[in-house]
């Protein structure tokens, strides 16, 4: 029996050495077997372009997000549309926070990784490296506007805490960006950079910094409420410098634009199109009574580029008031097919007319997104020149020259009908809607003579000047509130109880915020200076 | 396909050389035990056929059979024994009793046979015509039903040959897999699910592995739920182990056999619909294109439809069961068997041709198999198989809410006859099918259900090849050494399309996606088996080997979202070809050692060791687990009380590891088209370079005992299973620049009670009556998920109903909604215009409102054979666990459940409080109270959640041995009328009390789920559950 025991004790023991010696020694390719061969474990100089074009994908919406992080908020707390689905609460202003946090975590974690690893391997005084400053600059000022406070300074760093930053010190940083990007960026002048990775201007770093400086600004107005001096001498300063200045006609709505105007690129892979149109098919929202009574009171150029007639009619253009409850959806005047859809431009083949007949087409998927047109430009400045800044024209030049701008990116190009349209007394309409609603406002195209209808028409037109852009376009309303927006028919939300006086200010801090980095949302609001809650003001909103 | 062709030949070949053989003679006998009397009731069968006879209440029999065949004598409470006829026609056979009947084998982990009393363990054996009497059509595992203690099986809705969920002892793992490990022949199968329900917005169920189990292929079933019994295993037997060993060869005779099975499938459980008011809203008529059943009531007014044809505004109370057909399916398969001692072969063919509910919806299987058995000479035998399986799935329907048929029939209003449906589409100009104008509740998510089944088609084409060698080598006679190679691969090829006009989906010509999936799994091993007698009683049986193994799978996505021809089903025509390529691979390699000591063949102790190398883990990729146990047999050990003919007692302890995740250690950067020249985009999950194998931990004690010579015994289960070290997803602030990081924590717990019993009441000439049941509970507990995170969720975003969540403190799969707000004295709030104040309206987070699972599971079957006939019948049930009907959270809004029609003029008061407590009198419409209730996509889920409770017969089959002569050569014949899912005896009530309406019962199948993944305790748009009937013919030549 000991015999036994120590044959099998050999054996077995052998055995077991043997085969564990065999494996490890076979454990050598773990670490190439754990890693999909498809994809790309370091990032050298052949990558960054790549990262630079997700980087300017993601920033003004990436198509799957379109919905959930600007349409069914920013475009409807603007008015642009109106929301048709009975089950979107937020047009009647209750948010769901689920949703909204798409225009808030893909921007750190599609965007800024992607910025900041080209911030790490490229030299500084580079124009690409300055490109991607301005699209810091581009990105975070659409966040810190939805929400105010957000993790700024400390982001990108790892840890289970991310502090927030008051949005005053954001926006500093913005302009100082800003700034030292543009000294960069002119000392490459005539250069090219990430050639065809650059999704807005193929690589053309002039007009790199006509954006920057436009962009400058934009936010230099921002502020002009709560910083008049400051607002006063950024925007002097970006103006000099060079702004945007010309809009070109973009007649194949995805090809890329030989003006000023900001797009970026889109393709029809159905990976990366346009937000807008990938929503288009889902009849969720339709024309808002807003732009229905505007457009339809000035007899608007423009219109037809914007909307389609309504589907019943073929005809006429409609639009329905925000803030529907259930019920009146279901009415027939406030029904999708009653109403006025997006353009053709956002239009896919799947929009038809009453007869069958196809209005979208196949490429529309690739239309570019809306960043930033020269058409505002010209109205930021006028807005300026109305406060006595030294914007190189007069105000009702430059309301004009926005105006003109516009139509002509709008493919409005006839000279004659520009101006017919710049001299127009036409005011806006009652829209005719299932709520009998008056006229929105009164004032006409043709410029007034008193400053405060002359403000409201700057703001009136750079608001159809920026359309489709809500996310702007509700910026722009918060800061200046001359624009006068139906109030929302009904609110379900417990903090609005008078939507003739109250409207909604921001975002509130997202649950997944609260949840993940509940310390940081805790001491953001202290930052923001009242609580957290759809009525608060932002810092530069001071009405 | 060739060699198929050729298989084909051979097995016809085969076929037609045995039937010349065999003659038959009359044999008879009598069976008697210990004390020398006649046993009633014993099963005497040829070997190797399905043809048998049982003994006459003086124990004797008379049974044909072929000269050199050999008969088995089988009965509950006396061991098998055979004895070879050698040309005798007069055998009498002594039983021997009790205790012996524990020599039994059953196949364990790695396909090694332990003696069944020496277990430390229990384990449970389904008998194979248990599973191939009254089959579940789509897969083998839903046949398990019922029958598993404490297993809770889910079926998959994507019709035919869709995958199953089957969890033994609860759920323990929050983002992995929580399915038994499928095991046949001693090697796991691959039994992925390439596609699964993780939200209610549209999935596609995919097949699994184990819907590829050819059931006419099983020996036996045997089922180790704990982790002891599955250490050897390792990583993937954490959630417990399904062992199928398939059929050999048999040694001294040839037999071939033949099933053919016929069943017809048809809905049941249709959704209770009104039908009393047609389209329109508000009480009055809108436009023939409203999607809602809100208008008046039908009276056969005049009324023009959508399609602008005169015709009445009538109710068609069938419109929806008129949309799904009767299915039938057809089972045929023939196996031939033969050998010697020296070589054996077993040689089978089988065709499925199966058709679902949903027109168009069918399943084509050929599943051919190759065994050779050889003994080539004393010490050196081989085994080796191969498995060839086609399958092909058409037209599989989506469920969930979007472009899925089940959901939009049941949209259909309540005017809208079949005749007007079926008028789907027109013709245009230039001959491409469009889509006629249909009317619905949102035109861009609801379509024509008749277009959805004409012009879409979701088709899945596989092939798979599954072999193995083995061979194994006495080197002495206490020492064997045993090598296997193991190949099992599958190739996926699923094609989706949308005709143009396709909602949701098809842009400009239509849409084609066309994805192949390779999957390769590789093993092998090599294992020595000693045994020793140390002693007169002291024996020692082990096992020692190492283990490779590697799993590959390839995936390539090519998608043509716009086809430049219209409706051309081709990746040539695509207007943007897109393609996309993933791939994974996971490599183990172990090394184990198991031994078992036995004293006195009554005491037994046994211990495991295993360490796992794995490619998913950090340097130096090693971890180890055990397992330890011990056995008593008590009524060989001590004298016992007249009656208690067996008793014994086991415990245990094992921990199995599991060694985590793919390609979670590095940072990686991915690429994906798009403008300009694509992009690169890094992976949003913080790399883990320190992750740790996750551990379960399994405590297990039982008993089993046997009474009255066996005509009673139960085996009864305690355990205790805790799952820590698990890997978590874990949000992060995404200003981290991460939205996710995986952690290793958590503690899930599993406890619980098994019992297993069976019976014989009745055992006479004529007369038996067998009873096994079985119960089980479990109760589960999420001890701990980590310091950062409470809630997991079970499924990703958007959610339109409920959210099945593991959350710390309560169970895994508490499932959470919005809810009707009750102020503190218990009072419902209700707006100020009457309708009810939901969390919804509130912005507050979702509510705790049940949770999946089932507190108890039941199964009881009740066989009684009389003569010639045998029927039986099989009772299960669950107790406890709540479901969510998204269906009918759906359908509310739009006015068609039955539920609907009260209150339709107004008048309801709910009787509730505003937020102040103030009472609201206003009295409001049914429309008003379901719509807030709904949303009709995204609503308040608690008003449409049940007990999940049900009771149903659940298998019924009679079946009849037609008498042969011993002249014809068919040996054995068998013919059974069998049927599945025959009657509810008990279904759950909603979960809310409304004012007014009281609760309701439920109308849908509780079992039927999404998909088979994690996220389950809600139906939505899911296949309605099916009743089968049909006749199964068994032949033995």
């Amino acid at each position: 029996m000991k015999r036994v025991k120590i044959i099998l004790d050999k054996r077995l023991l052998a055995v077991l050495l043997g085969s564990i010696v065999v494996l490890a020694s076979c454990t050598k390719s773990y670490d190439k077997i754990n890693v999909d061969k498809n994809s790309i474990a370091t990032i050298g100089p052949a990558e960054l372009p790549f990262l630079f074009s997700k980087a300017l994908d993601v920033a003004p919406g990436a198509y799957y997000n379109y919905q959930v992080a600007q349409n069914l908020f920013a475009d409807q707390y603007c008015q642009y549309f109106a929301c048709e689905a009975t089950y979107f609460p937020s047009d009647r202003l209750t948010i769901r926070m689920d949703w909204v946090g798409a225009a808030f975590n893909p921007m750190y974690t599609d965007v800024m990784p992607q910025l900041q690893t080209i911030f790490a391997n490229t030299d500084s005084s580079s124009a690409e490296h300055a490109m991607a400053e301005v699209w810091w600059v581009y990105t975070f000022h659409r966040v810190t506007d939805y929400w105010g406070p957000i993790p700024y300074f400390s982001a990108g760093t790892p840890g289970n805490s991310v502090p927030y930053d008051p949005q005053d010190k954001i926006y500093d940083d913005f302009f100082k960006r800003l700034t030292e990007a543009v000294a960069v960026l002119k000392t490459h002048a005539g250069a090219n950079a990430f050639g065809t990775f650059d999704l807005i201007y193929g690589g053309d770093v002039n007009r790199w910094v006509k954006f920057a400086n436009s962009l400058r600004l934009r936010l230099a107005l921002r502020i002009s409420k709560v910083d008049p001096a400051r607002a006063q001498s950024e925007a002097e300063a970006a103006v000099a410098s060079g702004v945007m200045t010309t809009s070109a006609a973009i007649t194949d709505p995805a090809a890329m634009t030989a003006g000023d105007d900001a797009f970026v690129s889109r393709s029809a892979k159905n990976t990366d199109g346009n937000g807008l149109q990938s929503m288009s098919d889902w009849n969720e929202f339709r024309m808002s009574a807003s732009m229905a009574s505007v457009l339809n009171g000035y007899q608007d150029p423009r219109l037809p580029e914007y909307f389609l007639p309504t589907y019943s009619t073929g005809t006429a253009y409609k639009g329905l008031r925000n803030g529907l409850s259930v019920p009146e959806l279901g009415l027939t005047p406030n029904l999708a097919n009653n109403n006025s859809h997006v353009g053709k431009r956002w239009a896919s083949t799947n929009i038809v007319d009453k007869d069958g007949n196809v209005i979208g087409s196949a490429n529309s998927i690739a239309t570019g997104q809306n960043v930033m047109c020269t058409a505002e430009v010209y109205f930021l400045r006028a807005e300026g020149a109305l406060l006595g800044w030294n914007m190189g024209g007069t105000a009702k030049d430059l309301y004009e020259a926005g105006i003109t701008n516009s139509l002509i990116q709008w493919n409005v190009t006839d000279p004659a009908t520009i101006a017919a349209y710049i001299s127009s007394t036409k005011t806006p309409i009652a829209p005719g809607d299932q709520q009998n609603s008056p006229a929105m406002t009164n004032i006409p195209v043709k410029f007034g003579a008193d400053p405060a209808t002359q403000l409201e028409q700057i703001m009136t037109q750079k608001w159809l000047a920026l359309y489709p852009d809500g996310m702007e376009a509700w910026a722009d309303y918060r800061r200046s509130h001359v624009l006068k927006l139906y109030p929302v028919v009904h609110s379900d939300n417990p903090d609005i109880t008078d939507p003739t006086t109250q409207w909604i200010r921001r975002i509130p801090f997202l649950l997944s915020e609260q949840q993940n980095n509940e310390a940081a949302v805790t001491a953001a609001v202290g930052l923001l200076g009242g609580p957290d809650k759809v009525t608060t003001p932002l810092w530069w909103d001071k009405n | 396909m060739r060699s198929f062709r050729k298989l084909s030949l051979l097995l016809v070949f085969t076929c037609i050389s045995l039937l010349a053989v065999s003659q038959s003679v009359s044999v008879s006998g009598k069976v008697t035990d210990s004390k020398g009397e006649g046993v009633p009731g014993i099963n005497v069968i040829v070997r190797g056929s399905s043809k048998g006879t049982a003994t006459g209440n003086d124990g004797t029999f008379t049974i044909n059979a072929p000269a050199n065949s050999t008969l088995v004598f089988s009965g509950v409470g006396f061991a098998q024994q055979e004895v070879s006829l050698n040309g005798r026609t007069r055998i009498d056979v002594q039983l021997a009793a009790s205790q012996n009947e524990l020599n039994e084998v059953v196949v364990t982990a790695l396909g090694i046979n332990r003696q069944a009393k020496s277990l430390v363990y229990a384990t449970q054996t389904i008998k194979p015509a248990e599973l191939t009497g009254v089959r579940d059509a789509n897969n083998v595992l839903g046949s398990l039903q019922g029958k598993v203690a404490n297993a809770v099986i889910t079926q998959g809705s994507g019709g035919v040959g869709s995958g199953a969920r089957i969890i033994l002892r609860g759920n323990r793992s929050i983002q992995g897999n929580n399915n038994a490990l499928i095991v046949v022949d001693g090697v796991p199968i691959d039994n992925s699910t390439y596609s699964t329900a993780g939200s209610d917005f549209g999935p596609v169920q995919g097949s699994d592995g184990a819907s590829n189990i050819n059931p006419d292929d099983i020996e036996s079933v045997t089922v180790l739920r704990g982790a002891s019994a599955a250490a050897l295993y390792g990583s993937q037997a954490g959630n417990g182990v399904i062992v199928i060993t398939t059929k050999k060869g048999s040694k001294d005779r040839i037999s071939v056999s033949l099933n053919s099975g016929a069943v017809f499938e048809s809905a049941f459980s249709l959704p209770k619909v009104q039908n009393s008011y047609g389209q329109g809203n508000s009480g009055a008529f809108v436009d023939s294109l409203t999607g809602d059943s809100w208008g008046p009531k039908m009276t056969g007014q005049p009324w023009v439809n959508y399609l602008g044809q005169p015709t009445t505004y009538s109710p068609q109370p069938d419109n929806i069961k008129n949309f799904f057909r009767t299915a039938p399916s057809f089972n045929n398969s023939i196996s031939v068997s033969g050998g010697n001692d020296k070589s054996q072969t077993y040689l089978s063919y089988t065709n499925n041709s199966n058709s679902g509910i949903v027109p168009g919806n069918s399943l084509l299987r050929h599943t051919a198999t190759l065994r050779l058995t050889n003994q080539i000479s004393k010490k050196f035998s081989t085994d080796a198989k191969v498995t060839y399986i086609i399958q092909d799935i058409y037209n599989r329907p989506r469920t969930g809410e979007e472009n899925a048929p089940t959901i939009d029939i049941y949209n259909i209003p309540r005017n809208v006859s079949t005749a007007e449906a079926e008028q789907y589409q027109f013709i245009s100009n230039v001959g491409v099918p469009s889509p006629t104008p249909y009317p619905s509740t949102l035109t861009s998510i609801y379509q024509n259900p008749y277009w959805l089944i004409h012009n879409t088609a979701i088709n899945e084409s596989r092939n798979r090849v599954m072999g193995f060698l083995s061979a194994k080598y006495q080197i002495v006679p206490w020492l064997s050494f045993t090598g296997r190679a193991n190949l099992d691969r599958t190739f996926n090829k699923l094609t989706t399309q949308y005709a143009q006009g396709t909602l949701l989906w098809a842009h400009s010509g239509g849409y084609y996606q066309q994805q192949t999936i390779t999957t390769t799994q590789k093993w092998f091993d090599g294992i020595f088996e000693g045994n020793n007698q140390i002693t007169r009683d002291f024996k020692v049986n082990y096992h020692a080997g190492i283990i490779f193994q590697d799993v590959q799978s390839d995936q390539l996505t090519n998608t043509a979202d716009g086809l430049n021809v219209t409706n051309k089903f081709s990746l040539n025509y695509a207007t943007n070809p897109n393609m996309y390529q993933y791939g994974d691979q996971v490599q183990t390699q172990a090394a184990f050692g198991q031994a078992s000591f036995s004293f006195k063949d009554a005491v037994f102790v046994d211990a495991s060791l295993r360490n796992d190398w794995d490619s998913r883990l950090p340097k130096p990729y090693s971890f180890q687990y055990y397992s330890l146990g011990a056995s008593a047999v008590l009524s060989d050990l001590m004298a016992l009380p007249n009656g208690l003919s067996f008793l014994k007692a086991s415990i245990n302890y094992a921990e199995v590891g599991n060694g985590g995740q793919f390609g979670l250690l590095n940072s990686t950067y991915s690429y994906s088209q798009g403008a300009g020249n694509g992009f690169l985009s890094r992976s949003t999950t913080l790399p883990f370079p320190t992750l740790k194998p996750e551990i379960v931990k399994n405590l297990e004690a039982g008993i089993e005992a046997r009474f009255m010579d066996n005509r009673l015994g139960f085996t009864l289960t305690y355990y205790k299973s805790n799952s820590s070290n698990q890997l978590l997803s874990i949000n992060l602030p995404t200003a981290t620049g991460y939205s996710t990081q995986y952690i290793n924590a958590g503690n899930i717990q599993n406890q619980g009670v098994e019992l297993v019993l069976n019976a014989t009441p009745v055992r006479t000439k004529d007369i038996n009556w067998d009873i096994t049941l079985n119960f089980a509970l479990n109760r589960n507990k999420v001890v701990k998920l980590s310091e950062d995170i409470k809630t997991v969720y079970l499924s990703g975003g958007y959610g339109r109903s409920a959210t099945p969540v593991v959350k710390e403190g309560g169970s895994y799969g508490d499932m959470l909604s919005f809810k009707w707000i009750k102020d503190s004295k218990g009072n419902y709030e209700l707006n100020a215009d009457g309708t009810p104040y939901t969390t919804y309206l509130s912005g507050d987070p979702q509510e705790y409102i049940g949770n999946f699972n089932p507190k108890e599971t039941m199964g009881l079957t009740n066989t009684i054979r009389y003569k010639a006939f045998s029927l039986r019948a099989l009772i299960d049930g669950r107790i406890g666990g709540v479901i969510v009907s998204g269906t009918e959270l759906n359908l509310a809004f739009s006015g068609i459940p039955e539920i609907t029609e009260k209150y339709r003029e107004g008048g309801w008061s709910l009787g509730g409080v505003d937020v102040n407590g103030v009472p609201v009198t206003k009295a409001i419409t049914s429309q008003q109270f379901w719509q807030v209730a709904s949303g009709k996509r995204y609503g308040v889920a608690e008003f449409f959640t049940y007990d999940a409770t049900n009771f149903r017969v659940r298998e019924l089959s009679l079946g009849y041995d037609i008498p042969l002569h011993s002249k014809v050569f068919v040996k054995g014949a068998r013919i059974s009328a069998i049927a599945r899912n025959v009657f509810w005896i008990y279904r759950g009530k909603s979960i809310l009390d409304i004012p007014g309406l009281g609760k309701r019962k439920m109308d849908f199948d509780p079992d039927m789920s999404l998909g088979n993944g994690n996220f389950q305790g809600i139906e939505y748009g899911t296949l309605p559950a099916t009743r089968t009937y049909g006749l199964n013919l068994q032949l033995t030549f």
